[in-house]
């Protein structure tokens, strides 16, 4: 299926739609994982460096885009590289989008099993989740960006909300020195807080999706859509550092949650507030499984030149399986890395090569 | 055609909602919970009850074995306070039983309870003073810090004596475990209470090396009474001793981390008090490294007013005698925290009182060598102590 001429999106969607893109799993163990790596309170700083790598990513993934204003990276990578490596690299960016909405998936639903739904199966949990998606996406990117547009702003303000309510067990001290062993800490750090900025990517189709007049934007939308994830995780790394103190960071499962459930603020209508970030998290959750889940069907929708609505069907069972897969929790915490590794090949590395080869092209010609 | 394909779309839709509406999954209802507030760890002395437990169980009998003893409130306890004119019954059912760990002891109390247990609104973990000493924190709070049930937000206190105690009450529509946290608050009100040690702060403390203090409690006649501070060691994570009151009076002034309480002291030559209230509190530790010379000045600043004083040759109105009485309110904080400084640096040789988190963040490299070591390097530091005190009004008497 080409893409319905009618079904596109502003520049300020396409920003809405990276931001919940980007925010997702990462923002409840990004304290921790970074923490291991750094081993000093200077986090936040790699978290920063992270943000202007994904940046610099992102504006390349964009230009390139950029060049073939109307046609997705799956038909445009076939007219830079031919299209057999073109084929290829789209089938490993496809099975990519879907590996990624499985692991959301079943994030969510290790999360809720423990912290809202004890006792009810996995497949319970994870099902309504799973249909809910193909509802929204079998209606196209407008009706996803609209659903996005919705989602943002609550969690924007109710993210704000809790996190300036934990500052009553902020110490200022488990935050210094600043610096004090060094740059080297922070950039060992760098690598995995880059991680946590997985999103620009879909700026590789988002670009063709976006309307006629907008699409000079593209670059304002991937500067926009980065910076406010960026704050985001700041405030929570600093946030959770803060309360619990690097040495306690690193033993929580699941620091974000641990940090908004270790205070309590009597008088007003809740006592407690990890319910409001569940509630925000699994609305972001549910926004990156979906765009993924969508990117991956209009995928092979346009490599096998076909209607898109039969992949989406045929896509559901295999991010079912596929997020069944990890056996424990160590296990989906390695899937993660693991898709963080190949996100680094897959849009650190391929766009700058692609985008070299295309201009080559276009000098040649 | 579209139209078609939304409305039937709409219809699944309905159809498929009716799968949720079936109620909760996992339900539990309020009457049939028992509502942990309070949980106290004792290590067993008692040798009979290891007998009883090795008739049951056939258990290897060199273990050490630990109580615990879990506050409930449940549906009887709360409802029975309001209905008047029937014989009084405690607000509470405490509810003991004894093992090897701590989770399979939990659970047995299934065997004497009939309400199933729920720990979401655990507010408090006291830990006996046998217990402490016998067992390293990190083992013995694994649980806690693991099960979700158990919010972070819960404080951990040390008992003097049997924690078991602690949790019981004369009064009968008091529950401990309540009156504990709301105690807890006093800290913004006097020196001699610590800021409340939640099990998120705990968790911090106990992967690091550094030693720390828990609020001690300890029971008087059926009535809890704060009794300052339990030392907890960094290394063994063992409770290493007890500070006083006064001791830990002398801990908040070097830590500078008080929101008001009185200094006492007595005018020089006779021994009429004076009493200084504290509005404000401010320390700086200050580390000096020279080489491998380290030594600390703690530089302590306060204001306040003269709350009371018995004086009867002196009036407030004369600067003088507000000198008079900077001065031996100083010497009085002087004392305090050289008392407490010689106590854990030569005594208990711990670090609880925030020195190495100076070092920490002003010499980050020469701590990083130290810190393995610290309390060892901390016991023989020399430190310096400067206070100043200043008096900035004396109510609305001016006698």
């Amino acid at each position: 299926m080409m893409i319905n001429s009618q079904d596109k999106i502003t520049a300020s969607q396409a920003v809405v739609v990276l931001v919940n893109y980007i925010l997702a799993t990462g923002i409840l163990t990004l304290p921790r994982t970074s923490v291991e790596k750094v081993k000093s309170p200077d986090v936040w700083i790699s978290v920063f460096l992270g943000g202007i790598i994904a940046i610099i990513a992102a504006v390349i993934i964009v230009k390139l885009s950029q060049k073939y204003p109307d046609k997705t990276f799956y038909q445009y990578s076939q007219d830079i590289v031919g299209k057999w490596a073109g084929w290829f690299l789209s089938l490993l960016i496809i099975v990519y989008f879907i590996t990624i909405s499985a692991f959301e998936v079943r994030i969510m639903a290790e999360v809720t099993s423990i912290f809202l739904l004890e006792g009810t199966p996995t497949w319970a949990i994870i099902l309504p989740f799973l249909w809910i998606g193909l509802y929204l996406i079998s209606s196209g990117i407008n009706a996803i960006a609209r659903l996005f547009e919705i989602i943002f702003p609550i969690t924007f303000v109710l993210f704000l909300l809790v996190a300036l309510m934990s500052m009553g067990i902020f110490e200022i001290d488990n935050l210094r020195p600043v610096l004090g062993l060094g740059v080297m800490p922070v950039l060992k750090g760098v690598k995995t807080a880059t991680l946590a900025f997985l999103g620009p990517e879909i700026m590789l189709l988002l670009v063709a999706l976006m309307k006629q007049s907008e699409k000079t934007k593209a670059v304002k939308v991937v500067l926009v859509g980065l910076t406010i994830p960026l704050i985001f995780y700041v405030i929570t790394v600093v946030m959770v550092i803060g309360a619990l103190s690097i040495d306690g960071v690193v033993t929580r499962t699941w620091p974000t949650l641990e940090l908004m459930r270790s205070f309590e603020i009597p008088g007003l209508i809740f006592e407690r507030f990890e319910s409001f970030l569940l509630v925000i998290w699994i609305m972001q959750i549910f926004a990156t499984f979906t765009i993924t889940y969508f990117a991956a069907a209009l995928g092979l929708a346009q490599l096998f030149k076909k209607n898109i609505q039969p992949f989406i069907f045929g896509l559901l069972p295999i991010i079912y399986i596929i997020s069944m897969t990890p056996k424990n929790i160590n296990d989906l915490f390695k899937f993660g890395d693991m898709i963080g590794n190949a996100a680094l090949y897959l849009f650190g590395v391929f766009p700058v090569i692609l985008l070299f080869i295309s201009k080559l092209k276009g000098r040649k010609t | 055609m579209k139209l078609n394909n939304m409305k039937g779309r709409f219809r699944l839709g309905l159809l498929l909602s009716l799968l949720l509406l079936t109620g909760c999954w996992s339900s539990k209802e309020i009457e049939d919970l028992g509502l942990i507030v309070g949980t106290s760890l004792d290590l067993e002395t008692d040798s009979s009850s290891r007998e009883v437990l090795e008739e049951q169980e056939a258990n290897n009998s060199n273990k050490e074995l630990i109580t615990i003893t879990n506050q409930f409130v449940t549906s009887e306890t709360t409802g029975s306070g309001a209905k008047e004119g029937k014989k009084e019954q405690k607000a509470y059912k405490n509810v003991s039983e004894t093992g090897e760990a701590v989770l399979p002891t939990l659970r047995s109390m299934i065997e004497k309870n009939d309400k199933r247990a729920f720990a979401e609104h655990s507010k408090v973990i006291v830990i006996g003073e046998n217990f402490a000493s016998t067992f390293n924190l990190t083992q013995t709070m694994d649980f806690f810090l693991r099960e979700i049930e158990m919010r972070p937000s819960g404080l951990l206190l040390i008992a003097k004596n049997r924690a078991s105690n602690i949790l019981e009450s004369i009064e009968p529509t008091t529950i401990p475990a309540f009156q504990l946290v709301e105690m807890m608050k006093g800290h913004k009100r006097t020196t001699k209470i610590l800021p409340p040690m939640t099990l998120a702060k705990l968790q911090g403390k106990l992967n690091s090396r550094a030693s720390f203090l828990l609020q001690s409690v300890t029971s008087e006649n059926g009535e809890m009474k704060f009794a300052g501070a339990a030392v907890i060691e960094g290394k063994t994570k063992k409770l290493r001793g007890f500070l006083t009151g006064k001791e830990l009076e002398g801990i908040t002034w070097i830590t500078g981390e008080g929101k008001g309480g009185l200094v006492p002291s007595y005018y020089e030559g006779t021994d009429q008090p004076i009493i200084y209230e504290i509005l404000s509190m401010k320390s700086k530790i200050i580390p000096h490294v020279d080489g491998d010379n380290i030594s600390f000045n703690v530089k302590i600043e306060s204001e306040g007013r003269i709350a009371e004083h018995w004086v009867l040759s002196e009036k407030t109105f004369d600067n003088k005698f507000l000198k008079k009485a900077e001065r031996a309110t100083e010497k009085e904080v002087e004392r305090l925290v050289k008392n407490v400084l010689e106590k854990i640096q030569k005594e208990y040789q711990t670090d609880v009182s925030g020195f190495g988190t100076r070092l920490r963040i002003e010499y980050p490299k020469v701590w990083k060598k130290l810190k393995k070591d610290w309390d060892q390097t901390f016991s023989e530091v020399p430190i310096q102590c400067e206070v100043k005190i200043t008096i900035k009004d004396y109510g609305t008497s001016g006698e």
